[in-house]
């Protein structure tokens, strides 16, 4: 079905011109093999949807990339945008109803929703893998199902630990710890200097759901083992329980009631010393009208989240990802402007206008300057690295969505936390819950 | 003992609102109760006008009174009107509200007549059916709705709402229309049909014009809902420049997990006044249809 063709040299004219820029910056574009393309359409248009902007560099560099692409190859593309949390319903009333946009950038599982309304991207991510150092793990779950990738990874906003640095060494911590016992004391010793920390136990979507299945998964629980049974009640999860009811014991009050964009508040105004959140809060100060809070951002760190008892990275962060309609009459202009920017010279810039909002799928982007250009934003670069998925360790699908759209986990670490069951009895509601969904 | 029972007696027979008459009566009865009301519900507008007008450092720093500003700025509301689309978006909603309200009044005048006046086998059903119908969560219907916008063309364009918006509108509207048609004396009818008027001339020359406080009640009630309608303007809608407030200004304004506070209330704010303007008008009608029509 796809036309393969060797990249014509004089085409990408526009594109090393850009390079040729950022050459001048003195940032090194890395020598990268092999080059593709697909061969658009007679008369392709496109029409693509995606979340609307974290920053405002975002925008602007993919809508630029966007025009670029539309002068190499003449296609045009309207792109619509929509509130992030708004652009699941659209994407599922687009694979039910077999009309709307050709390209809709979704989230998590959502190409696992509908496997079969999307275009097999199999030759384009494939072709990206082998270029640019293979997709890390998580990616290659998101993207694939029954060995083709639905899917094509396009990044995470990262949910890192962010802290008061200098709260945490008045704590007597010069060092940011790296595992869940040390996180601890850290947080037992700011809150009693009066700095407590707070993350999100309300429904929050991202930051919610982010940091409590670390918790889970840090501590060795998960909500289904690999035949997808729900093993949530378990000595693992229970642990698990009790550990962030410690956490929340040096919490701000009113965490439960949290959603998104509660921490951010919190931590620009002061109140709380740490958080779990995307670098938005660092990004928010840095570029604060308030001279008081652009003096906060020299003091803002950020970590990835520690290690627990499991002994390995379990982080989950918001993955975003590309799915092609098989109603689309341009399934080749489709790929081909997927292939254009997820390569070095589109998607290096873009990511660096997001200012380390968007992590990256394909290995060879921890090369991207913009994670070496403030320490602050190293932890970013390495979320999807160190994610596991949601739904793990089961296969993605109704279920794994429909139990984290449930908040399921978020929910039981609430009730454990704030005591309104023993965490015993959390984790075998939680679990009852969860075989609702994983019985069909 | 007597006496007293004598009093009270007195006091009711002068009938009316004569116990009232006394100031603490009137301060436990009607002033208190009301300022709890008027509290209540212009609390809202007051808490959007504050955020409208604070600056950011103000929104977020700590120990500030949320009640109050102390450095007004109008840089939320310029932001809104110059810096997005935000008078376009609210073009869309108001011919959106407007097209459909009409067209749902239409046919809700038409099914009500139809339901109390005619009489026919079933009458009653249908009118329980379509009370039912409006009952059914927009949630469910918005798939299938979606099938007929794209068969009918009219994806991402006004239309998409202006045709969906009356499936909603109609039942509630009738609903509404019934009981005021079921108020209006039948005799004025029968005098019509005696000296020869035909259905018709019945509904627009007698009865529409009694009916004018309740169709002005289903007006306002569906033009609200229009107004504020979120679920079909998300799903029916991808253009920024086709979107209709309530959905535009949580794109626009949102982004990621910084809500842009300030100009969020500012677009809520400017988005409800045509609605409070639009009541203001009606609203001695709207209270007549609230609390009862023409008396026989």
């Amino acid at each position: 079905m796809s036309n393969f063709t060797r990249r014509n040299v004089l085409k990408t004219g526009a594109g090393l011109a850009a390079t040729g820029a950022l050459a001048s910056k003195g940032l090194i574009r890395p020598a990268f093999a092999q080059d593709m393309s697909f061969t658009p359409e007679d008369g392709a248009s496109l029409r693509v949807l995606r979340w609307s902007k974290f920053v405002q560099g975002d925008e602007d560099l993919f809508l630029q990339n966007v025009a670029k692409f539309t002068e190499m190859t003449g296609v045009q593309v309207q792109v619509d945008n929509e509130s992030w949390e708004d652009v699941r319903p659209k994407a599922a009333v687009a694979a039910n109803v077999g009309s709307g946009p050709d390209i809709i950038f979704g989230w998590y599982d959502d190409p696992h929703q509908y496997p079969d309304k999307l275009v097999d991207l199999t030759d384009l991510c494939d072709y990206l893998g082998g270029k640019y150092g293979g997709w890390f793990d998580a990616a290659q779950t998101y993207g694939m199902r029954d060995g083709r990738w639905i899917g094509m990874p396009w990044g995470a906003s990262g949910n890192c630990l962010v802290y008061r640095k200098s709260w945490a060494e008045e704590a007597g911590f010069s060092e940011w710890p790296s595992d869940t016992e040390g996180l601890l004391e850290v947080m037992r010793a700011m809150s009693a200097n009066g700095h407590p920390p707070g993350f999100a136990l309300g429904n929050a979507v991202g930051d919610g759901n982010t940091w409590t299945h670390w918790a889970l998964w840090s501590h060795g629980g998960k909500m289904v083992d690999e035949n997808n049974t729900v093993v949530l009640n378990s000595p693992e999860t229970i642990a698990a329980l009790n550990y962030v009811k410690q956490m929340y014991e040096t919490f701000i009050p009113g965490t439960i009631s949290w959603l998104d964009p509660n921490n951010n508040r919190a931590f620009l105004s002061g109140q709380i010393s740490l958080t779990a959140n995307g670098i938005s809060v660092f990004y928010a100060a840095k570029n604060s009208d308030d001279p008081a809070i652009r003096e906060m951002a020299d003091d803002i760190y950020h970590a990835n989240m520690p290690i627990g008892p499991v002994g390995t990275h379990s982080e989950l962060h918001l993955f975003t990802q590309a799915m092609v309609f098989n109603y689309t009459q341009y399934p080749n202009a489709c790929k081909e402007f997927l292939r254009f920017i997820m390569e070095w010279d589109q998607y290096q810039p873009w990511q660096a206008a997001a200012e380390g909002y968007i992590c990256h799928p394909l290995q060879a982007y921890d090369e991207n300057p913009i994670w070496t250009a403030d320490v602050r934003n190293t932890p970013y670069r390495d979320c999807i690295r160190n994610m596991l998925y949601n739904g793990y360790s089961g296969s993605l699908g109704y279920a794994s969505a429909a139990a984290m759209a449930d908040y399921i986990v978020v929910n039981m670490f609430a009730e454990a936390a704030s005591g309104a069951k023993s965490p015993e009895d959390a984790a075998a509601d939680a679990h009852r819950r969860a075989e609702r969904y994983y019985r069909i | 003992m007597t006496d007293a029972v004598s009093s009270d007696k007195a006091v009711h027979d002068e009938g009316g609102m004569a116990y009232l008459t006394s100031l603490p009566r009137k301060v436990v009865t009607i002033y208190i109760p009301l300022a709890i009301f008027i509290f209540v519900l212009l609390f809202p507008f007051y808490w959007m006008t504050v955020v409208a007008i604070k600056p950011d450092g103000e929104l977020i720093e700590q120990g500030a009174n949320p009640f109050w500003v102390d450095n007004p700025t109008l840089d939320h509301i310029r932001h809104l009107l110059f810096e997005t689309s935000y008078p376009h978006w609210l073009w869309n909603t108001m011919l959106v509200a407007t097209v459909s309200t009409f067209l749902s009044l239409f046919c809700a005048v038409l099914a009500a007549y139809a339901i109390e006046r005619l009489r026919y086998t079933g009458s009653r059903y249908v009118g329980m059916g379509i009370f039912l119908a409006y009952l059914v969560p927009p949630s469910i219907l918005f798939i299938p709705l979606s099938i007929m916008v794209q068969a009918y063309g009219v994806r991402d364009t006004p239309l998409a709402l202006i045709l969906t918006y009356p499936t909603f509108l109609i039942p509630f509207s009738t609903w509404l229309l019934m009981g005021y048609f079921r108020s209006i004396p039948y005799e004025l009818e029968e005098c019509a049909l005696i000296d020869g008027a035909s259905r018709l001339q019945i509904l627009t020359k007698i009865t529409l014009p009694l009916a004018v406080p309740g169709l002005i009640s289903a007006g306002i009630f569906a033009f609200t809902l229009s107004w504020n309608e979120f679920i079909y303007a998300l799903t029916f809608i991808d253009a920024s420049e086709n979107k209709t407030v309530p959905v535009a200004i949580v794109t626009e304004l949102v982004t990621g997990d910084i809500y842009a506070w300030g100009s969020l209330m500012a677009g809520a704010l400017l988005g409800s006044l045509p609605v409070a303007i639009l009541y203001s008008f009606f609203v001695d009608h709207y209270v007549s249809s609230m609390t009862g029509a023409v008396k026989e």
